[in-house]
C-alpha cells in the first residue's frame, strides 16, 4: 500500500501537502540530539556551552575530533568491533537455521519444552551474566579474545524464535511435495525452507549488528587489550569523565566516528533494509 | 540438487572453522601462572598489569604509557601493561567480576581511595605494611596527612594516594570585585555574595551566584559539614555522623541558599556536568567543583577565576575534602608481582613524577616533596589557582568511607534529596538517616 | 544404509535434536546455566563486603522476605511498572504512527526514515549524555523548546522526583520508537493492496480502513513488538547511570538499576541473585502468556 495517497484533486493535494510537514516535522525533532551532536562536535573546546548559545560556535574546528582520535585507538576499535560481529553472524545463521527448521519441521518429545528453554535467553538480564560468564569465558581460556565477546551470542533465541515463524507459514502442500520427491532434510531445508526465509535472516543481521555495535559492559570486562576490545569500549573514555563533568563537544566528536559507519550504510541500503524485513515474518 | 549436498559441510566447515578460530584466538596477554613460588626471584622476568580509570579531560593512556617506558628502561625485568578499564565504577565491576569469575586480577589498579573498606572486606587488596616497613619511612611520611586519611584500616596501610583531587569553591574574581565584594570568608558573607551575585530580568535569572550539584550529593556536601564543625566519618569505621547539628546546619544553609537568598536553582541539582562551563560563560558567579575542573575552566574563562576552600561556618575557618583514586595492589598476585607492583607504585610516586602528572592532568600533588620540585614551581607562578587549589587541603578531612559503603552512602544521598525536595524536614531526613545508616552499620559492629 | 539414517527412520529422531544442539549449547552455557547459578545463590546469605558472610551460607528464602518487606524494592518494582506501563505503549503507538508517514511515497523519504531510525544505532551511553545536556534547566534545548510552546512547569528534570523518572522514560521512547517502526514498515509494505482497493471501492474511509483492514492484519507484528519492548523496557539502564543514577532520592531506580546497585555497589551477592529470579520470573510470566495466546492456533500447523 505504498504511496496510498491517491493524486489529483485540491483535497487530495492538501492531505499530501499536510502528511509531507507532518512527517518532516516529526523526522526534525526526532533528529534534534544527532544534528546537535554534529553542531557540537565542531565547536571550539574553549568555547563554553551557555544560554542562548548552544549551538555553533566560530571558528568551526575539527579539534573534537582529532582530539578524539588521539584518545583512543579507534582504527583497532574498529577492525575489533566488525571482526565480533562477523563472527556473531557467521555462526548465528547456521545455528539459528538449524535450530528455526528442527522446531518448525519435526514433531519431537520435549519439543515445547526446549524452545521454552531457549526462548529464556530473552529474558535474563546481562547484570546477572557477568560474573558466571567470565567463568565460564575463563574455563574456555579465552579470557581476551575477540571470540570471547561474541561466544556468548552464538545461539540466538531471537533469531530462532524469528526464523521458525516464516518456517511455520510455509505451505505444508509444499515440504509434502518435496518429501514425495525423497528430499532429504538439508534438500528441504535448501530449497524449500531457506529461500523465503533469506530477507528474515538479513533482517534479522541487521538487527543483531545494531545491537553488538552498542554493546560495551561485557566487552569492557571481558578483554582487557585493544588488541580485543570494540568500539565502544573507545566510546567511555568519553562518557566518564567523572571529576569534571561531561565534555560534550569532545564526546559528540567520538559518538559520531563511532556511528557514522552505520549511519551510512543505512542511508544507502535502508530500502534493502526495510525490504528484507518486509518478508522476513516479522509482521 | 546436485549443489544442495554442499550445504551442509560447508556448514559444519564453517562451525569447525570458528572453533579453530576459538583455538587460536589465546589470550593477547599472556597471563603469569598464579604464584606459588613464595620467593620472588630478583633476576625473574614479570608481567604485571595496571587497571586504571580516566576520571579528568587528559590523555591519561598517553601520559601512564610514557611513564611505562620510563619504568622499562630502568627495571628491564619488570613489564607493566596499562589496562584502561572504563570509569572508576567499570574499574571495580571488571576486578570483581574477574576475582569472583575465578581469575586473576591484575597486580595494581585505580580505584576510589573510599572503596577502601569493601576492598578489604571482600578480600581483593593487600595490605602494604611489609613493604612500607621495608622502604624508607621518609616516603610513607611524605604523602599529605588528607590523603592518606582514606589508606588506612583495621592497623594497617592498603593503598598509596594517586590521582587525587579536592573540593573548591571557584568564584569569578572579576564579577566580586565588581561588585566591590571580597571572597567570602564565613557561611554569611558567602550566601550575601551569592545574592549580591545573581542576576534577574523579569522572572528570569540570568546569572545564578552559586551553582552547587547536588544529585550525587555526599562529596560537595562533606565541607559543610565539616565547615559546621564535625565530619560526617570519625575514626570508627562502622559509625556515620549524619544526625548532627553540623549536618543539619549544612543541609540547612545549602536550602537557604536558594529559598532564602534565592541564589542558587531549587531543588536537587544535577548540574555538575554543566557547572565549569556555566562559570566560564559568566551564568554563574560561583561553582562547588572538583580541583578537577581547574585547567578546563582557566581554558574557558576569559576572567580572572579565584579558587578557594569553602568558607565554614564561623568567620575565618575553611574546609574541604579529598577525592579521587589511590593505587592499590591485588592480593590475587602473586609475590613477585606484588614486589614489582610496590616498585612501580614507588616510580610513579616520585617527586618528580607527581609533579609532572599533576601538571598535565590537573590533579594535585599527593605528596609534599613534589610541591617543591622546580616544575611545580614554575607551574604555579603561572597559573596561581593550582596552587590555591592545592592549599584548600590543609582544610580538609577524610573523604566519606564506611563500612557498607554503597548502602549507606544511597541512604544519606536519598535523605538529603528528600530534605531539598521539601518531602521531609532537615531535621526529620537526618534523624531517618541516621536511623537508617546504623541499621545498615549494625552487622558491622559487631 | 548409514546408522545415522536408520535411527532416522525410528519414531523417535535424534535428528532434531542434533539440529537445535548448537543453539542448546551455547544457550545452556551463556544463559541457563548463570540463571541456575542466580537460583541457587538466591538461596544464600552472601554479602562480599562482609568478612564472615564472604563465603555463602544457607538461608532459604531469606533473601525474598528480605525483598519483599523492603520498601525500597517496593518503590523500586513501582517505578518499573510506572517505566514499562508508560514506554511500552507510547513508543508503539509512536513507532505505528511513523512507520505509517514514512510509508508514502514522498521525496527525500530515506532521509525521515533514517532520522526516525538512527537513535537506534546510537549507543545508548552517548545518547543519554547528549540528552544530559538538553535536560539543563534554562538554557538546554530541551527546555528552552518547551518554554516557546508555553511550558512553565519545573525544567530541572533530571532532579526533580516528579519528573526524574519521565525524563529516562522519554529517553527510552526517543531511542525505541524508530526501532519498532521498521516491523511496522515491514508490516504495511507487505499489505495486500487489493483489500484496500476493495474496500475503497465499497467507499470505506480512510478511517474504517485503517480499524477494519491495517489494525487487524499487524495484529501479529504488534504482539511481536509488545514482546521485544516489554523485554527490552526491563533489560536497559544505561540511561538512568548517566542521567539520574537511579535518583533524586530512588525515584528513577527501576529493577535492573537496583540489581547492579545490590550486586555490584552493595555487594549483596545474595538479594541481587533474589533480584535476578524475580525480574526472570515477571519476564517469564508476561513473554509465556503472550506466545501461549498467540500460538494456540499455530500449533496446528506444525507438522
Amino acid at each position: 500500500m505504498s504511496g496510498n495517497v491517491m493524486g489529483g484533486g485540491w483535497r487530495a493535494r492538501l492531505g499530501r501537502s499536510v502528511l509531507y510537514i507532518t512527517t518532516f516535522a516529526l523526522a526534525l525533532v526526532w533528529a534534534v540530539p544527532m544534528a546537535w551532536a554534529v553542531v557540537a562536535s565542531l565547536r571550539p573546546p574553549t568555547d563554553p556551552l551557555g544560554r542562548g548559545d548552544v549551538w555553533f560556535a566560530f571558528p568551526l574546528t575539527l579539534e573534537n575530533y582529532t582530539r578524539a582520535l588521539a584518545l583512543a585507538p579507534f582504527g583497532q576499535y574498529y577492525v575489533n568491533t566488525i571482526v565480533v560481529i562477523l563472527m556473531i553472524l557467521a555462526v548465528q545463521m547456521v545455528t539459528i537455521t538449524l535450530a528455526a527448521f528442527a522446531f518448525a519441521h519435526f514433531n519431537f518429545p520435549g519439543k515445547r519444552a526446549i524452545f521454552y528453554l531457549v526462548l529464556l535467553q530473552l529474558m535474563i538480564p546481562t547484570t546477572a551474566l557477568l560474573a558466571p560468564n567470565f567463568a565460564t569465558i575463563r574455563a574456555l581460556g579465552l579470557f581476551d579474545t575477540r571470540l570471547a565477546i561474541a561466544i556468548p551470542y552464538f545461539g540466538s533465541a531471537f533469531g530462532t524464535f524469528l526464523l521458525r515463524q516464516v518456517f511455520l507459514d510455509i505451505p505444508r502442500d509444499l515440504v509434502d511435495a518435496g518429501v514425495m520427491d525423497g528430499c532429504r532434510w538439508w534438500q528441504l531445508l535448501r530449497h524449500i525452507y531457506l529461500p523465503p526465509a533469506v530477507p528474515t535472516l538479513i533482517a534479522f543481521g541487521l538487527s543483531s549488528t545494531a545491537w553488538h555495535w552498542n554493546e560495551f559492559l561485557w566487552p569492557l570486562v571481558i578483554t582487557n587489550s585493544d588488541q580485543a576490545r570494540p568500539l565502544t569500549a573507545g566510546l567511555v573514555r568519553f562518557t566518564q569523565l567523572g571529576e569534571i563533568g561531561a565534555q560534550w563537544a569532545l564526546l559528540s566528536a567520538a559518538t559520531l566516528i563511532v556511528i557514522l559507519p552505520l549511519f551510512v550504510v543505512f542511508l544507502f541500503f535502508q530500502k534493502r533494509f526495510i525490504q528484507s524485513f518486509v518478508y522476513s515474518g516479522i509482521k | 540438487m546436485k549443489k544442495s549436498k554442499r550445504l551442509w559441510p560447508i556448514l559444519s566447515l564453517l562451525l569447525l572453522a570458528l572453533l579453530a578460530l576459538a583455538g587460536c584466538a589465546m589470550p593477547v596477554a599472556p597471563a603469569a601462572p598464579a604464584g606459588e613460588s613464595t620467593a620472588p626471584a630478583a633476576e625473574e622476568p614479570v608481567t604485571i598489569q595496571v587497571f586504571y580509570p580516566v576520571a579528568v579531560d587528559a590523555p591519561i593512556a598517553q601520559i601512564l604509557n610514557g611513564y611505562v617506558d620510563a619504568f622499562h628502561a630502568a627495571n628491564p625485568n619488570i613489564t607493566v601493561e596499562p589496562v584502561f578499564s572504563g570509569g572508576y565504577g567499570d574499574v571495580k565491576t571488571a576486578i570483581q567480576t574477574t576475582i569472583e569469575g575465578g581469575g586473576k586480577p591484575p597486580a595494581l589498579a585505580v580505584m576510589l581511595a573510599t572503596d577502601i573498606y569493601d576492598l578489604v572486606n571482600a578480600g581483593y587488596i593487600a595490605p602494604l605494611d611489609n613493604f612500607i616497613a621495608a622502604s624508607d619511612p621518609a616516603y610513607i611520611a611524605d604523602f599529605l596527612p588528607a590523603y592518606m586519611a582514606n589508606s588506612t584500616y583495621d592497623g594497617q596501610t592498603w593503598s598509596i594516594p594517586f590521582q587525587r583531587s579536592a573540593v573548591v569553591l571557584y568564584y569569578n574574581a572579576d564579577l566580586l570585585k565588581e561588585a566591590g565584594l571580597e571572597p567570602p570568608t564565613d557561611w554569611a558573607s558567602w550566601a550575601a555574595a551569592a545574592q549580591a551575585l545573581t542576576v534577574r530580568e523579569g522572572d528570569n535569572v540570568t546569572r545564578w551566584g552559586i551553582e552547587f550539584s547536588s544529585d550525587w550529593p555526599y562529596w560537595l556536601f562533606q565541607p559543610l559539614a565539616i565547615g559546621a564543625g564535625q565530619n560526617i566519618v570519625g575514626d570508627d569505621p562502622a559509625q556515620v555522623f549524619f544526625d548532627t547539628q553540623a549536618m543539619r546546619d549544612a543541609l540547612q544553609f545549602y536550602i537557604d541558599l536558594s529559598q532564602v537568598y534565592q541564589a542558587t536553582p531549587p531543588g536537587v541539582q544535577a548540574n555538575w556536568g554543566t557547572g565549569p562551563a556555566d562559570l566560564a560563560s559568566g551564568q554563574t558567579a560561583m561553582i562547588a567543583h572538583s580541583t578537577g575542573s581547574l585547567s578546563s575552566i582557566l581554558k574557558q574563562a576569559d576572567f580572572e577565576v579565584g579558587v578557594m576552600p569553602y568558607p565554614g561556618r564561623e568567620a575565618g575557618t575553611f574546609a574541604s575534602v579529598p577525592g579521587g583514586g589511590n593505587l592499590y595492589i591485588l592480593d590475587g598476585a602473586s609475590d613477585a608481582e606484588k614486589a614489582a607492583a610496590w616498585k612501580f607504585i614507588q616510580f610513579l610516586t616520585e617527586p618528580e613524577r607527581v609533579a609532572d602528572f599533576s601538571i598535565q592532568t590537573g590533579y594535585i600533588p599527593n605528596r609534599a616533596a613534589a610541591f617543591e620540585t622546580q616544575a611545580w614551581k614554575d607551574y604555579v607562578a603561572a597559573t596561581p589557582q593550582a596552587q590555591a587549589a592545592a592549599d584548600a587541603l590543609q582544610y580538609a578531612q577524610a573523604e566519606f568511607t564506611v563500612e557498607n559503603l554503597g548502602e549507606v552512602r544511597t541512604i544519606l544521598h536519598d535523605y538529603i534529596h528528600k530534605a531539598i525536595n521539601g518531602e521531609m524536614s532537615v531535621a526529620d531526613a537526618m534523624a531517618a538517616a541516621q536511623a537508617d545508616a546504623d541499621a545498615a552499620l549494625e552487622p558491622f559492629r559487631q | 544404509m548409514t546408522a545415522f539414517a536408520r535411527l532416522q527412520r525410528r519414531r523417535v529422531s535424534p535428528l532434531p535434536y542434533l539440529l537445535i544442539l548448537p543453539t542448546f549449547v551455547f544457550v545452556a552455557l551463556f544463559t541457563i546455566w548463570p540463571m541456575l547459578l542466580a537460583s541457587y545463590q538466591s538461596l544464600f546469605l552472601q554479602r562480599l563486603n562482609m568478612a564472615r558472610y564472604r563465603t555463602p551460607t544457607f538461608t532459604g528464602f531469606q533473601n525474598y522476605v528480605e525483598l519483599f518487606n523492603d520498601d525500597r524494592f517496593h518503590q523500586v518494582m513501582h517505578n518499573t511498572l510506572i517505566f514499562v506501563a508508560g514506554t511500552v505503549p507510547v513508543s508503539i503507538v509512536l513507532a505505528f504512527l511513523f512507520a505509517m508517514l514514512v510509508n508514502q511515497a514522498l521525496r527525500g523519504i530515506g532521509v525521515a526514515r533514517l532520522f526516525f531510525f538512527y537513535p537506534t544505532i546510537l549507543p545508548l551511553v552517548s545518547a543519554a549524555t547528549i540528552w544530559m545536556f538538553f535536560f539543563t534547566p534554562d538554557y538546554g534545548i530541551f527546555n528552552t523548546t518547551l518554554r516557546a510552546l508555553g511550558y512553565t512547569g519545573p525544567q530541572n528534570w533530571t532532579g526533580n522526583p516528579n519528573l526524574a523518572l519521565l525524563a529516562v522514560m522519554i529517553v527510552s521512547v526517543w531511542k525505541n520508537a524508530g526501532y519498532y517502526m521498521i516491523f511496522y514498515l515491514a508490516g504495511l509494505q507487505g499489505m495486500p493492496v487489493d483489500v484496500y482497493e476493495a474496500a475503497a471501492l465499497d467507499g470505506a474511509s480512510g478511517w474504517q480502513m485503517l480499524w477494519r483492514i491495517t489494525f487487524p492484519l499487524l495484529r501479529r507484528t504488534t504482539l511481536f513488538i509488545t514482546t521485544i519492548a516489554f523485554i527490552g523496557a526491563f533489560q536497559t539502564v544505561d540511561h538512568i547511570f548517566v542521567l539520574t543514577q537511579g535518583g533524586p532520592a530512588g525515584a528513577s531506580t527501576v529493577l535492573l538499576y537496583y540489581l547492579w546497585e545490590q550486586r555490584f555497589e552493595f555487594l549483596n551477592v545474595g538479594v541481587a541473585s533474589a533480584l535476578t529470579v524475580v525480574l526472570i520470573a515477571v519476564l517469564l510470566i508476561f513473554t509465556l502468556t503472550n506466545f501461549l495466546l498467540s500460538e494456540r492456533k499455530e500449533d496446528a500447523h506444525v507438522g
